[in-house]
């Protein structure tokens, strides 16, 4: 187990390293953003003065190297917008993302695993019908159109929640419920199809053969022995939503971390989107990494292995 | 019953897309301030009018042309170039294969739709530069599922039968192992088909990706944001011609994998 952790750690660590490379290398190729950060009527002279002082005259392999540097201490440089630290401009979202990515994981698990455990235990039921349309709906259904219909109907025309913003909990309905469909319908296919695989199992027979109830069968032996694509899925999810719910946050003018994203993307402000992208990319593999960890608590097979 | 759902679907996109010139009566790009933001059942617009007068339909058709191009394009991309990589890192298990896993690692380590929009804005707005960005975030997945299945049809005996028969390796490759492996290239390619045709929307809808005043249903959903409170019909139709399509690719990429591949999970 101890070797298994050691080289998974270390794995990680080379895929956060190699994902910092990447995205540095992504936004340096990107050109140069001094420029638009000048008013129009400047010298040259202070433009360069300007790049000298962030560094952008130096050559890729120093600047690489200090920016690898600074990001092993969690620097990422300044803002060029908000002349502030980048990563902490970052971390000030981070609450924002975690309470809604919390609250549309929960509303996700609270829905989607009775769903499909329903669906496969009455397979081909009433109950199994309706709820692959709905699933499948779900998936269909771009969040963003969601957002806009759900705005419409709720903010715009019934009054009954704001249209966007931060503060009280009926802030946070519509951008959960937007984030929970999508992610729903996933996770009840899942679980449907996980379900359905484990009741097929000869030890499944047993425990009913030997007169076992219907909800021990279904809630001890097969939930279990489920539960492990459902786990994979669910940190993948969780993984994609604390990276910030681009689109969704900016429909709702949800001040996380997906927002300032793509705010410092349209604003060219490179120190940010370097502490934002690499940011996503570690919890995203940390996420990974906290899955593969949980495979062993769950089947003690892998562990062996 | 599904699939029929889902052929029908996709085909009424395709010929939506096939004679958007012929079926609308509106050029999608004239404006006509006369009548701007007329409602649906407007005498010749049918779906009414947007904030420059352009008749809604006519946007709606010519929007299915450029998602189901921008998807088609990006499908074709990202089968040939991630499932040639896959079939190589499966086939040749030397140091080509880890490099290529690691690479796989670290796009996986970023969520598709921020890795495909910061792809975007690095190289640029625009059509050709949006099938980039999405081809460039999308071939991973090819490669990790052909380069696992190459992996274990290797190991079956007809393979191991015509090795030894002295078969050469290209042609062992391309006659006994890419025939076994191109149903599940078929499968990812229809259930990604639909993953990129939201995820162009959703990157031209916060700015990116292609432009207004070109009628793709992203940026024209980003637009009608602003009129909302007067015309919800500028935020319904590109949606749901979106959600539909979506809808019908998601549903033949389904019993397309029911039929040909049902143990694959993508």
């Amino acid at each position: 187990m101890r070797r298994y952790l050691v080289a998974r750690l270390a794995q990680t660590a080379l895929v956060v390293f190699l994902s910092l490379s990447a995205v540095f290398l992504m936004v340096r190729l990107s050109g140069d953003p001094v420029t638009l950060f000048m008013p129009m009527d400047i010298q040259a002279k202070d433009v360069n003065e300007f790049r000298q002082r962030l560094g952008f005259n130096d050559p890729l392999g120093v600047q690489y190297a200090r920016f690898i540097a600074g990001a092993a201490r969690g620097d990422f440089g300044e803002s060029l917008r908000y002349r502030r630290d980048a990563l902490g401009l970052v971390l000030e979202r981070l609450p924002a993302t975690m309470l809604l990515a919390g609250t549309a994981l929960a509303l996700t698990f609270v829905v989607a695993v009775p769903l499909g455990v329903l669906s496969a235990v009455r397979r081909d039921g009433l109950f199994d019908h309706a709820g692959t349309v709905v699933t499948v709906l779900g998936q269909a259904v771009p969040g963003f159109w969601l957002g806009l219909m759900l705005i419409y109907v709720f903010a715009v025309q019934l009054r009954w929640l704001p249209t966007g913003g931060i503060g009280t909990p009926s802030h946070l309905v519509m951008p959960s419920i937007v984030l929970a469909a999508f992610y729903s319908a996933r996770v009840a296919r899942l679980t449907r199809s996980a379900v359905l695989d484990v009741l097929n199992e000869e030890y499944i027979l047993t425990a009913r053969a030997k007169g076992l109830a219907e909800t021990r069968v279904i809630g001890k032996h097969t939930l279990r022995n489920s539960a492990i694509p459902i786990v994979t899925l669910a940190g993948l999810e969780a993984g994609q939503l604390l990276g910030g719910a681009v689109v969704t946050e900016t429909i709702f003018a949800w001040p996380g971390l997906g927002r300032l994203t793509v705010q410092a993307l349209l604003n060219r402000d490179f120190p940010v989107v370097l502490a934002a992208v690499s940011f996503t990319s570690i919890i995203y593999t940390l996420m990974n990494l906290v899955v593969d960890l949980l495979y062993g608590w769950l089947d003690p097979r892998v562990r062996r292995a | 019953m599904k699939a029929w759902l889902g052929l029908g679907l996709t085909l009424a996109a395709v010929l939506a897309a096939a004679f958007a010139p012929w079926l609308a009566s509106h050029d999608p790009l004239s404006a006509n301030f006369a009548a701007f933001l007329k409602p649906p059942g407007t005498p010749g617009h049918p779906l009414g009018t947007d904030q420059l007068g352009r008749d809604l339909l006519a946007r709606v058709l010519h929007g299915a042309r450029l998602a189901l191009f921008i998807g088609a394009c990006t499908v074709v991309i990202t089968a040939l170039v991630g499932g040639t990589l896959g079939l190589i890192a499966g086939f040749v298990e030397r140091w080509p294969s880890t490099a290529l896993m690691r690479l796989a690692d670290v796009q996986l380590s970023f969520p598709f739709i921020l890795l495909a929009l910061t792809i975007n804005a690095i190289v640029g707005l625009g059509l050709r530069n949006i099938i980039i960005s999405l081809s460039a975030a999308g071939w991973v997945i090819y490669a990790r599922v052909v380069r696992g299945e190459v992996l274990s049809v290797k190991q079956r005996e007809f393979v191991h039968a015509a090795a030894a028969l002295g078969m050469s390796r290209w042609r062992l490759l391309f006659r006994h192992i890419l025939p076994n492996v191109a149903p599940s290239i078929i499968v990812v390619a229809s259930l990604q088909f639909s993953q990129f045709i939201v995820a162009e929307a959703a990157i031209s809808f916060l700015g990116f990706g292609v432009q207004p005043p070109t009628p793709a249903w992203g940026s024209m959903l980003s637009e009608s944001r602003d009129f909302l409170y007067i015309a919800w019909w500028l935020a319904a139709f590109p949606g749901a011609a979106l959600a539909l399509t979506a809808l019908g690719v998601n549903l033949v990429g389904d019993w397309l994998r029911d039929t040909l591949d049902p143990k694959l999970r993508v």
